[in-house]
């Protein structure tokens, strides 16, 4: 593979520097006096795949906006390699480097999988034949190549979601945020993307944020885990931490017995 | 630099849209020199025009999704700019006093009133465009419709310097088919030129998905006004083109039909491809003018068949109605003319300068 040494593909900075993070601080959002998320940090070393897990409703798409710019916190900061961004826009946090997917993937539907990802690969200031080529490069990099002109809405489902792991790579970002990439997917598929996506920091020099429900997913790739529930932080540390934290084994399973009561 | 295999395809494959529907609208022209008949040169001159008109919509419409009414407001500006610029002096200095001295003394050759009348149009769209184009999608369609209407009770008013309802007379009548084929031309060039742009690209993934385009770093307001800007410069020309072809300017003739019927021949043609803004002008035409012809009467032998006035326009809306209904995405769907020469996946694929590894 040529990749690793190519300019266009990965940014030129080497990854791991100390500065070089994205830092979410005392994050709160309320919703008509509801808060959705209330007073989470954490930081997110470039380089590393960082796993933000939580039960159903404990906020984590909601953070995902916040760092995103989707969504205004009603208070806390979010810090790009030290630089407040809070204030940032959607559009220019992308053209700085934080890049998200979506949980519904949102695809350009009526173009072509190689413009979907060249959208993104201009929208990162390159030019239009640059971007072709990343684009290109990016969806060999996934193997994805024998679908460039397929039109998007054309694809099968768990294609699809790759595709918009994809785009977001042609964006060559410094910080990917994954929301819930393997919604979805059978076994074999998102044993699949686990490879594809613990290629990704090497490759692109990026940060991963990865938010997920699949617990095979976040044990397999993450480096750090971050555990949230009711929109407050309950727990961060290594995978095999977060499997024998007690605060986190009650929140899923307390969740889940719950569910089980609420059935009978 | 070495050309990369397959690049000169690739380029042909790019313009093909351009190339083909020009050779289609030449084609059309010189039958039409050659059978000599008036009614139909007449006919096919103020399709082309309609054509430069709707390919200006199309630009801003087509690929950016949002609707805009305010594009007989544009045309207006420029055909009335270029009559500012070509009416005799003389003529102007009693039927337009309120002109400053120097659009009075003005007497500019067709060319540069031309260019000098969408150039203004062009700004005025662009300041227009910054006003309300960051408002959502149809709170900006609304908005162009307040353009629409103030754009028209102003001229419609302004009788120092556009006659207010009576019509300007006396402009230079160098409009033909071969004038408005070579703008037509040009105008599909801007447009296909813009849509295989990045600034089009960009355009057309918030046309797809506004939240996801925003994510993946596209401006969409700066790249709204980029489109509305560069369209209303094209729809500036069919404007003046219009003036020039029937010598005679209306405030009314820019108002709600005209935007109707160049907005419906986007939509029955499909308003997300260059073909099929051209085809939607060429259906809504031949239908328009086969009743045009039988709201007058035809003679059949002894019979003579006529349908009563205003058929034509329910017509149109029935056939609107219908292609809204069962091919929302109009009669070409978002397709080009496909390219003929058979389909070489390689040659579609960018050409990578490939490094190979030692």
């Amino acid at each position: 593979m040529t990749q690793h040494a190519d300019p266009v593909l990965a940014a030129t900075a080497p990854a791991g520097v100390a500065s070089e993070r994205l830092e979410v601080s005392d994050a709160a959002v309320k919703f008509e006096g509801l808060a959705a998320i209330d007073g989470v940090s954490f930081a997110l070393q470039r380089g590393d795949i960082f796993g933000l897990i939580g039960p159903n409703g404990a906020g984590k798409t909601t953070l995902v906006n916040v760092v995103s710019g989707f969504q205004h916190p009603s208070r806390g900061k979010v810090l790009l390699d030290g630089r407040d961004i809070t204030s940032w826009s959607a559009h220019r946090r992308g053209t700085h480097g934080l890049v998200r997917t979506f949980q519904a993937v949102r695809l350009f539907r009526a173009m072509t999988v190689l413009e979907n990802l060249e959208v993104a690969a201009v929208g990162a200031g390159l030019g239009r034949r640059a971007a072709e080529r990343r684009a290109y490069e990016i969806l060999e990099w996934m193997g994805d190549a024998h679908r460039a002109l397929d039109r998007a809405d054309a694809l099968p489902y768990g294609d699809e979601r790759r595709v918009g792991i994809g785009r977001a790579l042609a964006m060559a970002p410094r910080y990917l945020l994954l929301d819930e990439p393997a919604a979805g997917l059978g076994d074999a598929e998102c044993d699949q993307l686990m490879q594809l996506m613990a290629r990704v920091p090497q490759d692109f020099r990026c940060g991963v944020l990865l938010i997920e429900h699949n617990m095979r997913l976040i044990m397999g790739v993450c480096h750090r885990i971050h555990v949230i529930d009711s929109g407050r932080t309950i727990a961060e540390g290594s995978p095999s931490q977060i499997r024998n934290d007690p605060a986190v084994i009650r929140a899923y399973l307390g969740s889940k017995s719950e569910r089980r009561r609420a059935r009978n | 630099m070495r050309v990369p295999e397959g690049s000169i395809e690739r380029g042909l494959r790019r313009v093909w849209p351009l190339v083909s529907l020009s050779v289609i609208l030449t084609a059309v022209v010189l039958l039409s020199d050659v059978l000599g008949e008036p009614l139909l040169k007449r006919t096919i001159a103020e399709a082309l025009i309609k054509l430069i008109a709707v390919v200006g919509i199309y630009i801003f419409m087509g690929n950016s999704g949002v609707l805009a009414f305010s594009n007989a407001t544009f045309m207006m500006i420029a055909a009335y700019a270029s009559a500012w610029m070509t009416l005799l002096p003389s003529l102007k200095r009693f039927s337009m006093p309120g002109l400053p001295g120097f659009l009075i003394a003005a007497h500019l050759a067709p060319l540069p009133a031309l260019l000098l009348a969408a150039l203004l149009t062009t700004l005025v769209a662009f300041l227009i465009g910054a006003a309300i184009l960051r408002l959502s999608g149809i709170a900006a369609s609304i908005a162009s419709f307040a353009v629409l209407a103030i754009g028209y009770t102003v001229y419609d008013n302004w009788e120092s310097v556009t006659m207010g309802t009576s019509s300007v007379i006396g402009l230079p009548m160098y409009v033909n088919t071969h004038v408005a084929l070579a703008w037509a031309i040009v105008s599909m060039g801007i447009a296909l030129l813009y849509q295989v742009s990045r600034l089009g690209l960009a355009l057309r993934a918030s046309r797809e998905d506004e939240a996801a385009a925003r994510a993946y770093g596209v401006n969409v307001y700066y790249q709204r006004i980029v489109a509305f800007t560069l369209g209303a410069f094209v729809l500036g020309i069919g404007g003046v083109l219009q003036g020039h072809f029937l010598g005679i300017l209306t405030v009314e003739a820019f108002y709600l039909q005209l935007t109707f019927i160049t907005i419906a021949m986007l939509v029955v043609g499909g308003q997300a491809s260059l073909t099929g803004a051209v085809v939607g002008v060429f259906v809504v035409s031949l239908v328009t003018e086969v009743f045009r012809q039988l709201e007058k009467g035809v003679q059949l032998g002894d019979l003579t068949a006529q349908v009563p006035l205003g058929a034509e326009e329910v017509i149109l809306g029935i056939i609107m109605l219908l292609i809204l209904i069962y091919r929302p995405q109009g009669l070409m769907r978002g397709r080009e003319i496909p390219w003929p020469f058979g389909k070489s996946v390689a040659a579609t694929l960018p050409t990578l300068t490939r490094r190979v590894a030692p």
